[in-house]
């Protein structure tokens, strides 16, 4: 909302300086967008009287001016009658004329705000023009550049132009989001008064800014029938409309123009420019129709009904939907209520008799209306921040009054008043306890009572209790909590004693998963792992590469971008979609791992919401290959995470042999290549996650190198299965004795086997004798000639609790595990 | 297969020698041979026969790039491997990364240092959920249906009409709830609660459709907006390090009433204006108000006993300002030229 300084100070004086002034509107208003020096884009600016006019000798289009600028203008070259000599090419330049000078050294107004064009003392075609006579255009007061702008007779030569029209005043551009809830604050009168109010100052509105007001009785007929047929009383709580016969179209006052063009609204003829000014300066939107145009005599207020159509003002044709509210001749649409006119009743030059219309619309409907067709227009603007039906009457009064003396014409109608809402003011009833405690002071009563009655509030005192009537205007003030806003905002939030709460020092409760998390981000970066953060939502074509289909992906039906079509249902493939740009980029091998969540659909929580899956996933890749598979790469994190950090028991189950996989994992695997994947299963069957490497075609998709594996895990499961801490072992007092085993298994016996089978024959060896025991795999081996055997290689530390090791018993040990590995898998010792 | 014209079956025969003996199967697309083909395509004379060796050509372009097409694919075949065991057959034992490359999300190690502060202050996390319904993100938090306040946050929905929360707001209603019993018990509902949050706009350097909030929550008996004001600074100071001007905004949010935006001296050039701050030596960092008596009611809590303060901001913004990154796109990017800076 943008207000200027000097329209506010037509209702309330301001004495604080311009800064001190944006300094108070931040603190106690609203955030300060931009300030604007309208004075300096207009400086310089002198009103002339052009003396002299002739046509000039080299050039058929321009005249050679004489202007008296009663001689103030300093360092102008002036002949011996002090007049100052300005080519003009403008057709309607005359004798006689009062006009804007801009002298050399003025920048031109219409070029202050982008590229800054200051004039100088000039040749053109032989005659020095110093500076020149402005249009509307080069005044950035409107589009007219076919002449000069003619000044009233009012200005004396030598005047300001500046000064004249009050033009020495500043922008100040306040966030709309500030005032969503302040219908008010989108006028000069409402900004007004809350300026007022946040200096401590007591406000007025002006005597015509209120309910009942009415026309003076001058002697009107009524020559237009004129007449208002509302079907949508609910949606349009009051529709006030009148006739006006024998107006004259034409350009506004100069006045008029600088007001609206100040804050940004442009001017068109003096009728429509009313209508704007009065809406600037009340925040009520009203509307011309040409009268004749209507032909009926009837305004209508109906919902559309379905095929109909309306082309708005500026010629863009409207398909109507049900439930926008139209404004129609008693048939046919002619405007879309609360947004914008229609172009066929449209005031234009030759409009003669016209019907000046202020009503209330619904902020919710217009919201839909003005977003649906992309019409985002100032009155809708206001009309969405639910505008009070109880000021209508009086701005359509004061419009009257306006009209008549700008732009001639007589009254032809009665007020047609249609109007459905309730008149009883509201009254807030709340006391100075309920707001200091809320506050945090120690405010009087009777200080709050000055405080809201500054800003125009009625407030009865009775000892503590305050009793607040509400004014017509402000929309936004229901409960006691209401006033507590207002209070502090008058008040200052500056100026609230600031104090920490107290509370009791018991300890606040940690959140287990974001240590959790951090636990686990700890352990991975420092195993040179590199946490990601990756979209929560995905391309569809980046869960077809990867092999997820999209029917268990929830679908985003109003993304901006075609990147963010689905929620994704695992994290491996956000990725997997990570590693070739980072290839590219020169990193030749690294792991990046995120945790974060994901949704699959029709699996929903306890809130029946979708279920939130807590995942960790972590892809590695490797330009060039290594040897042996890629899946091992990715299970030694699962190791070094799962064993060494957190202490979980698990086993590994080749997710193709795996029965009975929840959908959420399976959907998961589905980027996961299945010959080279297991399942992560803990001791107790939970499942824990799945290793394993890219399917072809995702590799092949997502130019993934040959050497890529990967792991998604469940985090939740993995919280309640870690450990606390590390555990601990007493450590041993005597030497521990280590001795490689190595045995020859027939292929087909798998590492878990084989490992499960020395497990328990170390242990049915140790346990009689007290033996502890570590086993290592060292080496897997396979001679190229027999591939029917596969050799193991473990390192086995062996120690007691309460002695050295003999060699002897070492030895005893490991026959007994070689005889009972050829008993048990046919394994020889090698 | 054989093509008819021997100018065209020629370099057939040379162009798929070429493509056995070539690394770069894509190159025979590019070979000379195929170029002087269609060369000459264009010198013979045009109708029938023209079309027929055109036809020709363009048979063995797409034969060509069949070719290519398939060694690109990966060997179909992949061969199973013993997925119990700690590594592969006659390879080493894979190792881990060396450390020193390995790092920590920037945005995911402020969040810790900023849930480490109101920890100390005396504040519990709760994660912020990423799918929500519209009661949490709309209705609970006093934003009437079809509100225009509901146009400020451009929020993505599913098909279902679930929403992706646009800010972490939407857990005010559960926090509030599972504190009432401690509100009965005599103690405070005091909680953080971290998310990440989702705004359906364009992308740009200072735009982004995702990133991360921390929203907080306090009720008890007696808090008033000075406990609201005084709070924000303790841990704004505490987060900075340093002692700080503060100023309050009016602002607009339905949940809260009143609602201010606090606005601080710039802590990295002390105000005078910096290239973070913009040059005009604050900035802008959070929303925050007393909680609305709608929102305490909706959570059962009755407003006339209790009363309590809520905020919430950005943490993108704390992170590109602290280490001045020009792009807030860098943390969402994999990048790891971005990344591995803050290992």
């Amino acid at each position: 909302m943008k207000m200027s300084l000097n329209w506010v100070k037509k209702f309330t004086d301001v004495h604080l300086p311009v800064n001190e002034l944006i300094e108070k509107i931040g603190a106690q208003l609203g955030a300060v967008d931009e300030v604007i020096d309208i004075g300096k884009k207009y400086e310089g600016i002198v009103a002339a009287k052009v003396v002299e006019c002739v046509k000039h000798p080299n050039a058929d289009k321009l005249s050679i001016c004489l202007i008296d600028d009663g001689g103030v203008v300093k360092d102008v070259k002036r002949n011996e009658k002090g007049l100052v000599e300005v080519v003009c090419g403008a057709p309607n330049v005359k004798a006689g004329q009062m006009v804007a000078w801009l002298p050399p050294g003025v920048t031109v107004p219409s070029t202050f705000d982008k590229d800054p064009f200051v004039l100088e003392a000039r040749e053109l075609r032989g005659v020095v023009s110093n500076g020149m006579i402005a249009s509307a255009r080069e005044l950035a007061l409107g589009d007219d550049h076919e002449g000069i702008l003619v000044l009233g007779d009012n200005l004396k030569p030598g005047e300001s132009f500046t000064k004249a029209y009050e033009l020495d005043d500043v922008a100040i551009d306040i966030e709309n989001k500030m005032f969503t809830h302040r219908p008010d604050l989108f006028g000069m009168l409402g900004i007004a008064r809350e300026i007022a109010g946040i200096q401590h100052k007591l406000f007025k509105s002006p005597d015509w800014y209120r309910e009942d007001a009415d026309l003076n009785n001058d002697g009107r007929k009524n020559v237009l029938k004129l007449s208002v047929s509302n079907e949508v009383p609910g949606l349009v709580p009051r529709f006030c409309a009148i006739a006006i016969k024998d107006v004259k179209i034409e350009d506004s006052p100069v006045w008029l123009r600088t007001y609206l063009a100040r804050i940004g609204v442009r001017p068109i003829n003096n009728i429509v420019d009313l209508t704007n000014y009065f809406m600037l300066e009340t925040a009520q939107p009203l509307h011309a129709y040409d009268y004749d145009k209507i032909k009926t005599g009837v305004l209508g207020v109906r919902e559309a009904r379905e095929g109909e159509q309306v082309t708005v003002i500026g010629g863009k044709t409207i398909k109507l939907k049900k439930g926008t509210i139209v404004i129609t001749d008693g048939q046919k649409p002619i405007g879309l209520g609360g947004v914008m006119g229609g172009a066929d009743t449209e005031v234009d030059k030759q409009t003669k008799n016209i019907v000046l219309e202020v009503a209330t619309f619904d902020m919710n409907t217009t919201r839909r209306t003005a977003m649906e067709h992309g019409l985002f227009t100032d009155a809708a603007t206001r009309f969405t921040k639910n505008q009070s039906p109880r000021q209508n009457r009086a701005v359509l009064v004061k419009a009257v009054a306006a009209t008549k003396k700008i732009a001639g014409g007589r009254v032809a109608s009665e007020i047609v008043d249609d109007k459905h809402f309730k008149t009883t003011p509201v009254t807030v009833k709340t006391t100075a306890e309920f707001i200091n405690a809320r506050l945090g002071l120690d405010l009087p009563a009777r200080e709050m009572k000055q405080l809201l009655e500054n800003v125009e509030f009625k407030v009865e005192l009775d000892r503590d209790t305050l009793r607040v009537t509400v004014p017509f205007w402000r929309m936004d003030i229901e409960i006691a909590e209401d006033i507590v806003e207002e209070i502090g905002r008058l008040y200052g939030y500056d100026h609230l004693p600031p104090a920490l709460p107290q509370r009791s020092i018991a300890p606040a409760e940690v959140n287990e998963e974001l240590a959790f998390k951090a636990r686990v981000r700890a352990e991975l970066s420092a195993a040179g792992a590199n946490e990601v953060l990756t979209y929560s939502f995905v391309h569809e074509s980046l869960l077809s590469k990867t092999g997820q289909d999209i029917k268990n992906a929830y679908h985003i039906r109003n993304a901006l971008s075609p990147d963010l079509q689905y929620y994704r249902v695992s994290l491996t493939p956000s990725l997997l979609d990570k590693v070739h740009p980072n290839i590219k980029n020169g990193f030749d091998s690294f792991g990046v791992y995120e945790m974060n969540k994901a949704h699959i659909k029709g699996i929903l929580d306890d809130e029946k919401l979708p279920k939130e899956f807590n995942r960790l996933s972590l892809v590695l890749a490797r330009k060039k290959p290594a040897p042996g598979a890629p899946f091992y790469r990715a299970k030694r994190y699962i190791e070094y995470l799962l064993s060494h950090n957190l202490g979980i028991a698990h086993s590994y189950i080749p997710v193709d042999e795996s029965d009975g996989l929840p959908k959420e994992w399976q959907i998961a695997a589905a980027a996961y290549e299945p010959k080279r994947t297991a399942v992560i299963v803990a001791s107790d069957k939970t499942i824990l996650g799945i290793v394993g490497e890219p399917t072809p075609s995702a590799k092949n998709n997502l130019k993934l190198p040959a050497y890529t594996s990967q792991f998604e895990l469940d985090m939740d499961a993995m919280k309640l299965k870690a450990r606390p801490h590390p555990m601990y072992l007493p450590l041993n007092k005597y030497p521990e004795t280590t001795q490689d085993i190595c045995l020859r298994f027939p292929a087909d016996i798998s590492y878990a086997q084989a490992e499960s089978f020395l497990f328990k024959a170390l242990e049915n060896a140790s346990k009689p004798h007290g033996y502890q025991y570590w086993l290592k795999p060292i080496d897997i081996f396979q001679k190229p000639e027999d591939k029917a055997h596969k050799q193991i290689t473990w390192h086995i530390i062996l120690t007691h609790p309460e002695r050295t090791l003999t060699t002897e018993e070492v030895n005893k040990l490991f026959d007994i595990i070689a005889s009972d590995a050829k008993k048990e898998l046919k394994a020889e010792r090698i | 297969m054989k093509y008819e014209d021997p100018q065209i079956n020629a370099a057939a025969v040379a162009l798929k020698k070429l493509f056995e003996k070539t690394d770069d199967k894509r190159s025979v697309l590019r070979a000379p041979e195929l170029a002087a083909l269609y060369d000459h395509l264009r010198t013979v004379p045009a109708g029938e026969q023209r079309a027929k060796f055109g036809k020709e050509v363009n048979q063995l372009k797409q034969e060509l790039e069949k070719m290519v097409r398939e060694a690109a694919q990966p060997k179909a075949e992949v061969s199973p491997i013993d997925v119990t065991a700690p590594f592969d057959i006659n390879a080493p034992a894979p190792s881990l990364l060396p450390t020193t490359k390995g790092s920590k999300h920037p945005l995911m190690s402020e969040l810790d240092n900023i849930l480490n502060i109101f920890e100390r202050m005396g504040f519990s996390a709760i994660e912020s959920r990423q799918i929500d319904d519209d009661y949490h993100m709309f209705t609970s938090l006093n934003f009437p249906e079809d509100h225009p306040a509901r146009d400020d946050y451009d929020t993505f929905m599913t098909d279902e009409g679930l929403i992706a929360p646009a800010h972490t707001s939407t857990m005010q209603n559960r926090v509030l709830k599972a504190g009432k019993k401690d509100l009965e018990n005599g103690k405070p509902i005091a909680a953080v609660i971290p998310g990440r949050v989702f705004r359906n706009e364009d992308l740009d350097a200072r735009h982004e459709h995702t990133f991360y909030q921390l929203e907080g929550v306090y009720v008890d008996k007696g808090i008033n907006a000075g406990h609201l004001i005084a709070t924000l600074k303790a841990f704004l100071e505490a987060y900075y390090g340093k002692s700080l001007r503060f100023k309050f905004q009016p602002y607009y949010f339905p949940f809260t009433e009143p609602s201010l935006e606090i606005i601080l001296s710039c802590p990295f050039c002390e105000g005078k204006g910096c290239s973070v701050c913009s040059h005009v030596g604050w900035i802008e960092i959070l929303g925050c108000g007393m909680i609305h008596p709608n929102v305490l009611k909706e959570a059962g809590i009755d407003p006339n006993v209790y009363t309590g303060f809520a905020w919430g901001g950005g943490i993108d913004r704390l992170v590109m300002m602290k280490y001045n990154i020009e792009d807030v796109r860098h943390f969402e990017s994999g990048n790891l030229k971005f990344l591995r800076q803050f290992s």
